[in-house]
């Protein structure tokens, strides 16, 4: 008799519950905005100020690895109340160390040169959206390597623990 | 300079040369709307009726409200900016609570605006309550302006308000910002109101739990939405004095986790729809005639 009840009553909770299901979950969808703005409310960093973060850590990281970078993501996480910049690069192949040199030298000669045209930030993107595109038609693909490297940081504040995660 | 609201009393303290030094504490959120105001008025009536000695500070001058919901509006004489100002002493503004006389409200001033009182005079107010109440809760206007600065200046303890609603969840991870960065502010626990069970179950709310994660802040109190706290306000009377009101049982809870005990959270998961009360009340039928 008790069980007549129950499945009288789940059923009809079940109808009410698939109807509900087809719209997208009110309740995360308010979790991840709040977390995407509490992130900005938090740290003050413009997105335009992460993209250029993400830039810049593009430029140094190509130094000495290849990547895939439109894949690259760059965000905040948050883990025991401890704000965490996360960083995933896919690596495509570690530079050897002639390349490495060889490029040090190349960056030189070119800061040389163009040092003066440098001064705005916008130029800046653009010399170095340049560059990236260099590096790729450079790219002798290897096979892909996993590699873990947690690393501090310089370009950030020391309260932000930074977390390079290098896949 | 005495001003307990009882003379024998602070005769016996006098002689015993013991001092009160009572707990400011500052409820504050942000948003307005929240239910800053009920929950002070509720945690204060609460404490008081735990037999503790409990004042109340509305600090937000130009929109008094803690009066209305305590029932008090008719009684008052003297405010906040009397006090500063000097038209009269601080326990002549002090009005006593109609049933409990544990209780005192310090009002705020109607017809003046934030700047009537400082940081600086709200603190020696506090100071000087201090002596003689257990408790003295600020009730902290909406906003982060000069009137938060204000409420927070004489405090040393927080409860942040909060509803599982976005726009209340940000301000308040911005209050908890703010009273982070003042040293005077010891510890901060959340409150989180207004908790719609049912919407949480559908999902269609944040749970207490979410807000929690995203705020990573200390927990002393859940509220369940009730529709009494419309009646008790509506009537001035705190909805605490209604026992059998879950949202009054849970401010009871919070009075008594801030004197110290541990008490657990209330269930709220339960399912108060119609639905399963009809449910309950034939398996509780059917379980008798067995």
């Amino acid at each position: 008799m008790k069980d007549i009840f129950t499945d009288f009553y789940n059923t009809i909770l079940g109808f009410f519950r698939q109807t509900e299901k087809k719209e997208e979950n009110a309740k995360d969808v308010a979790c991840n905005r709040l977390r995407v703005v509490l992130m900005q409310d938090r740290t003050n960093l413009t997105p335009e100020l992460l993209q250029r973060m993400r830039q810049e850590l593009i430029d140094l990281l190509s130094k000495y690895v290849e990547m895939d970078k439109d894949a690259l993501e760059l965000n905040f996480d948050q883990e025991d109340g401890q704000m965490a910049l996360m960083l995933s690069i896919p690596v495509i192949r570690a530079k050897e160390e002639a390349e490495i040199e060889a490029e040090e030298e190349k960056t030189e000669e070119k800061s040389q040169t163009e040092s003066t045209e440098e001064t705005e930030p916008a130029e800046k993107d653009d010399e170095t959206e340049v560059e990236a595109s260099d590096t790729e038609a450079e790219e002798e693909c290897s096979s892909e390597s996993d590699i873990e490297v947690d690393a501090e940081s310089e370009a950030l504040d020391d309260s932000e623990k930074t977390e390079e995660n290098v896949k | 300079m005495q001003l307990c609201v009882e003379p024998n009393q602070s005769q016996a303290k006098e002689i015993k040369g013991e001092t009160m030094s009572g707990r400011v504490i500052v409820i504050t959120s942000g948003k307005g709307g929240v239910g800053k105001t009920t929950t002070n008025a509720n945690i204060g009536t609460a404490l008081a009726r735990a037999g503790k000695k409990v004042v109340m500070i509305d600090t937000d001058l130009g929109l008094r409200n803690l009066d209305l919901l305590l029932g008090l509006e008719n009684r008052i004489v003297y405010t906040i900016v009397d006090v500063v100002e000097g038209r009269c002493k601080l326990k002549q503004a002090l009005v006593k609570d109609k049933k409990n006389p544990n209780l005192c409200l310090l009002a705020a001033a109607q017809t003046r605006d934030k700047t009537a009182v400082t940081e600086e005079q709200l603190k020696d107010i506090c100071e000087e309550l201090k002596k003689d109440f257990d408790f003295i809760l600020v009730d902290c206007p909406a906003g982060i302006e000069q009137g938060f600065q204000n409420a927070v200046a004489g405090a040393s303890e927080a409860i942040v308000v909060t509803t599982p609603e976005m726009s209340a969840v940000r301000d308040a991870d911005r209050i908890i910002g703010l009273l982070e960065a003042k040293e005077e502010i010891k510890s901060y626990k959340l409150l989180i109101n207004r908790v719609r069970p049912n919407l949480i179950k559908s999902n269609d709310m944040m749970s207490v739990e979410d807000v929690v994660e995203i705020l990573s802040a200390d927990l002393i109190g859940i509220i369940p939405e009730d529709t009494g706290i419309i009646t008790s306000t509506n009537k001035g009377e705190p909805i605490v004095n209604d026992e059998k009101s879950l949202a009054g049982q849970a401010y009871n809870n919070v009075a008594r986790r801030i004197i110290g005990e541990d008490v657990p959270f209330l269930n709220l998961e339960e399912d108060t729809s119609v639905m399963a009360k009809v449910k309950k009340f034939f398996s509780g039928l059917i379980g008798k005639e067995k």
